[in-house]
Parts: structure tokens; sequence; C-alpha cells
């Protein structure tokens, strides 16, 4: 499998706290993956790493390739990067900055970009400072197509943006890939239920590095939810078998990959206070915060 | 993909630079009716003496405008690329980092130089109204380190801006700030003769400084 990013061993640290210790995962050539985690457990820093913006303290990233700190400029001319808050030049106009970005990037597709910013109504001299969040975004996801990169990396493209213009940003996204083929996404959001519809895979990211990477349709498909009562106070709580535990919701319930049959098998072995209820459908919200936890 | 990035730095620019330009043309004005109004009230053989003896340098009034335009020139261009850490915009640019950083340098200090051309210019002109070509030529070279106050301002500027590091930027910030110190020290004219090729050749050492920054910036650990 050819992997459009590699990360091996991954350590990184600011101070004395470390964000990851071992990290390794990989994001194949030409699928959609989501890298998906709680506030605060480094999914920035990680596209920041991935983007040679900052230096690991142990471990390798390769990206297309080539290690992530020392990417060619011929490598980077093939990676489109949204950066969180679409960061963009504010002093530069729709017609400037296009223009600006052109020259840089060989397979420039001028039409993609127009496509997409035409649809905002704004004459071509209309600032990028004077847009609203939204409206910005489309400008940057319209330089980030135009540049028709191979890899796509976009951190927390939903940040600030309403439902409409999510959702116009995932249908441009989806119809950009099936357009074009062989390019592949890689990106974080905390709209979980954005993913549904756009990944092939899922990396869960937890704190101190922990990772879970699994196709979309088998986390999907294999994740459960079980209400369940107690027979006493002691509390389950998560292990090899249980991923993760929530007493305060409507009803207490709990998380796993395993089969019924084998969690009641573990349940009587391990926690016999424990008497399994109905199984509960799960949005992929509901999946994730089960998996990661609420708090 | 050059031509983009002065246009870019343009953009950031313009309006400051031209400001600079109007204040420049208005205090070159303003010296030059200074001189011919002394020349009207006093005495030519006084003003000589005065100029000459006394060491009394009629142009002190444009000194520091190289130093205020190169500092403002920097903030300008690189103001705007380290709010909200709009560098890695351009960092993640298809380019060398160095030779990306060099063009944005090159480009200020060549529109600092521009100013600074116009003030040489200028100073040669109005002092040589009144005094002989070679008190003209004097005027300029007396006002040389006072140019290379200019250099320096916008690189210091430039360091202090694009440094991550809060105390390496104080350094920048103390060593350009002891640097304008010295360029500053005259009591009459010509005192920089001899020592000026030395300031310059120090003054260079801040094209490849402004590479360091920028490497911290794509590589903090």
């Amino acid at each position: 499998m050819t992997a459009a990013i590699r990360v091996e061993h991954l350590a990184h640290r600011y101070g004395r706290r470390f964000i990851y210790q071992d990290l390794s995962f990989a994001v194949p050539a030409g699928k959609v993956v989501a890298l998906l985690g709680k506030n605060g457990v480094g999914k920035t820093t990680l596209i920041r790493l991935l983007m040679g913006f900052l230096r690991p303290s142990a471990g390798q990233c390769r990206v297309l390739g080539e290690p992530s700190h020392a990417l060619s400029p011929a490598t980077r001319a093939r990676i489109g990067l949204l950066f969180e808050g679409h960061l963009a030049y504010d002093f530069m106009s729709i017609a400037q900055i296009e223009r600006f970005y052109r020259p840089f990037y060989p397979r420039w597709r001028r039409e993609l970009y127009y496509d997409l910013v035409d649809r905002l109504g704004l004459s071509y001299d209309h600032k990028v400072g004077n847009m609203s969040c939204g409206q910005r975004s489309q400008v940057v996801l319209g330089l980030i197509f135009a540049q028709n990169p191979d890899l796509m990396i976009l951190d927390d493209y939903s940040m600030g943006l309403d439902a409409g213009y999510r959702r116009l940003f995932l249908d441009y996204l989806r119809h950009f890939f099936l357009d074009e083929g062989g390019k592949t996404l890689f990106v974080t959001s905390h709209v979980i239920q954005d993913m549904e519809a756009l990944v092939d895979e899922v990396i869960f990211l937890q704190q101190g590095g922990a990772v879970k990477q699994l196709p979309l349709a088998d986390f999907r498909r294999d994740f459960h939810c079980f209400s369940f009562h107690l027979d006493g106070h002691a509390m389950p709580r998560a292990d090899a078998v249980i991923e993760s535990v929530d007493p305060h919701g409507r009803e207490p319930c709990l998380y796993t990959f395993a089969e019924p049959a084998r969690l009641a098998a573990h349940l009587e072995t391990h926690w016999p206070q424990v008497r399994l209820g109905d199984e509960r459908r799960l949005t992929l919200e509901d999946a994730f915060v089960g998996l990661t936890g609420k708090y | 993909m050059l031509s983009a990035i002065l246009v870019k730095e343009w953009l950031k620019i313009r309006w400051a630079w031209l400001g600079l330009l109007a204040l420049h043309l208005g205090m070159l004005g303003y010296l030059y009716l200074v001189v011919r109004h002394q020349f009207r009230v006093e005495h030519s053989e006084m003003i000589w003496y005065w100029a000459f003896e006394l060491r009394r340098l009629l142009y002190e009034p444009i000194q520091y405008l190289p130093l205020i335009s190169g500092v403002l020139i920097a903030a300008t261009q690189f103001g705007p690329e380290m709010i909200g850490g709009r560098f890695r915009l351009s960092l993640h640019l298809p380019l060398r980092g160095d030779l990306l950083v060099w063009s944005w340098v090159a480009f200020g200090a060549l529109m600092g130089a521009v100013l600074a051309l116009l003030d040489a210019f200028a100073l040669y002109w109005i002092i040589g109204r009144w005094f002989p070509r070679e008190a003209a030529v004097s005027a300029v070279l007396t006002a040389l380190p006072w140019l290379l106050g200019g250099w320096v301002g916008y690189f210091g500027a430039t360091l202090a801006l694009l440094e991550p590091a809060v105390a390496r930027r104080l350094v920048y910030l103390g060593l350009s700030a002891a640097f304008l110190a010295l360029l500053f020290q005259h009591r009459g004219y010509q005192e920089y003769d001899q020592v000026l090729p030395v300031l310059i050749a120090v003054a260079l050492l801040f094209i490849p400084a402004v590479i360091l920054p920028a490497h911290r910036c794509r590589h903090r650990g």
C-alpha cells in the first residue's frame, strides 16, 4: 500500500508535557481519512509536524515520500493545505490572491477557483479581510482546488462555518474527489456527522497519543453501545473489552467493539453486577463521544 | 513567481511607502525653506562660519527620517505576515525559504533605498543651491550614517518581527539599538568618513541573518 502520509513512532512534547510518545499510522494514497479527537489531543500539532512547521522530538513523519521537516518545493506544490481558521492574506482581493498563487503551481486550474468564488456574488476587488468566515473559507478552498494537489490536508475546515457553508464545502470536496480521482484527503474536524458521507477511514487520536485507525464502515458496524443496570454500586470501568462507560446519560451505557455474546461473557466474569440492557443505535457523533469520552 | 512575490509585498507596504514619500518630500521641502531662510536673514559668511567652523549641521531635521522609514517599511511588510501565524502561508509555498525571505527583504530594502536616494540627491541639490559643490558633497557624506541607520532600522525590525523566540527577539532589538546609537554620535560634518566602510560591512551581516528566524519558524521544536 502506498502511503501519502506515514507516521512512525512519533513523539512530541511542549516543555515536559508529551503530546504523543509512540504514535504510528499511515494515510493510504487515494483515500479520504479523517483525524478525529477531542480538544487538546494534538490534532493541529500533528498537522504542523506533517507540514514541517514543528520538528518532532522523536520518530519520523513522511509526506508523499519525503521527510516532513524537509519537504522539497516540488512536493509542497502537490500538497493543498488548509490552515485552521482559513488563514489567508487579508490584504488581497479575490482577483489579487488568485494572481498571486497561480505562478507557484504548474497545474493551476483557474476555473476551479472562480467556479467557487463566483458563488459569493462579490466583485473581484473585494478584499479577503472584509469577508465573513464562510466567504473566506470559499476563497481558501477555491485556491486549494485550483492548485490541483495530490494531497489535501484540511485542518479543522469547519471552524466558524455555519451549516450552509459546511454543506457547500463538503459538496465541493466530494465532487472534486469524484471528478479528479487519485487524490488523498486528510481532514480534521469537530463536526463529526460531516464525516459520515465523506471519509473512507477514521483515525481516532486520544490523549497521550493512543490511536485507533479503521475504515469508517467497520467502525459503524463493529462499535456498539449497550445500556445496563447495576446490581450494586460498583460501576464497571474500561478494560480490554469495554472501551468506555458513560454513567451519566439518560441511562448508563457502555461502549465496546465486542459482539454481544462476548461482551456478556466478559461481564459475567469481570463485572457480574452489570446486567446488560438493549443495544442502542448510534449516530457517528454518539459513537465518537462513546469512544473518546465526554470529559 | 518572483513578480508575484514583489506584487504582494507592494500591496502590503504601498500606502505606508507613499505616506513616507510624502513625509520625505515634505521634510526636504522644509529643509529647503529653512536653509533659504537662513541665507535671507544672515550673511552668507556667518552661515559658512556656523557650518564649517562651528560645525553646525543645517540639515539635521532629516537625520532620523531614514530610520523611521526603515522601521515603518519593516512593520508594514512583516506585521501582516506574523499576525495569526500567516507566515506559515508563505512558508508552505513551493519555494525555498531562504529565497523567499531574501526576496522580501530585497524588496523592502530597495523601497527604503529609493527614499534614501531621494534624500541624498535632494540634500546635494539643496546645499548646492547656496554652497559650493564641495559642501554639497560633504553634506551627503555626513548624511550617509543616517541613511545606513535606515538599513539597520529596517533589518533590525525585520529580524525582531520574524523571530519566533521572545528572548532572541530582544537580543536582535538590543543589537540593532546599539548599532543605531553608534550611527548618530556625530558632532559635525563628515565625522564618520573613516569608520563608515567598517560600519557598512557590519551592516551587511544582516542579509544572511534574516534567514535564521525564518528557519526557526519553519522548524520549531
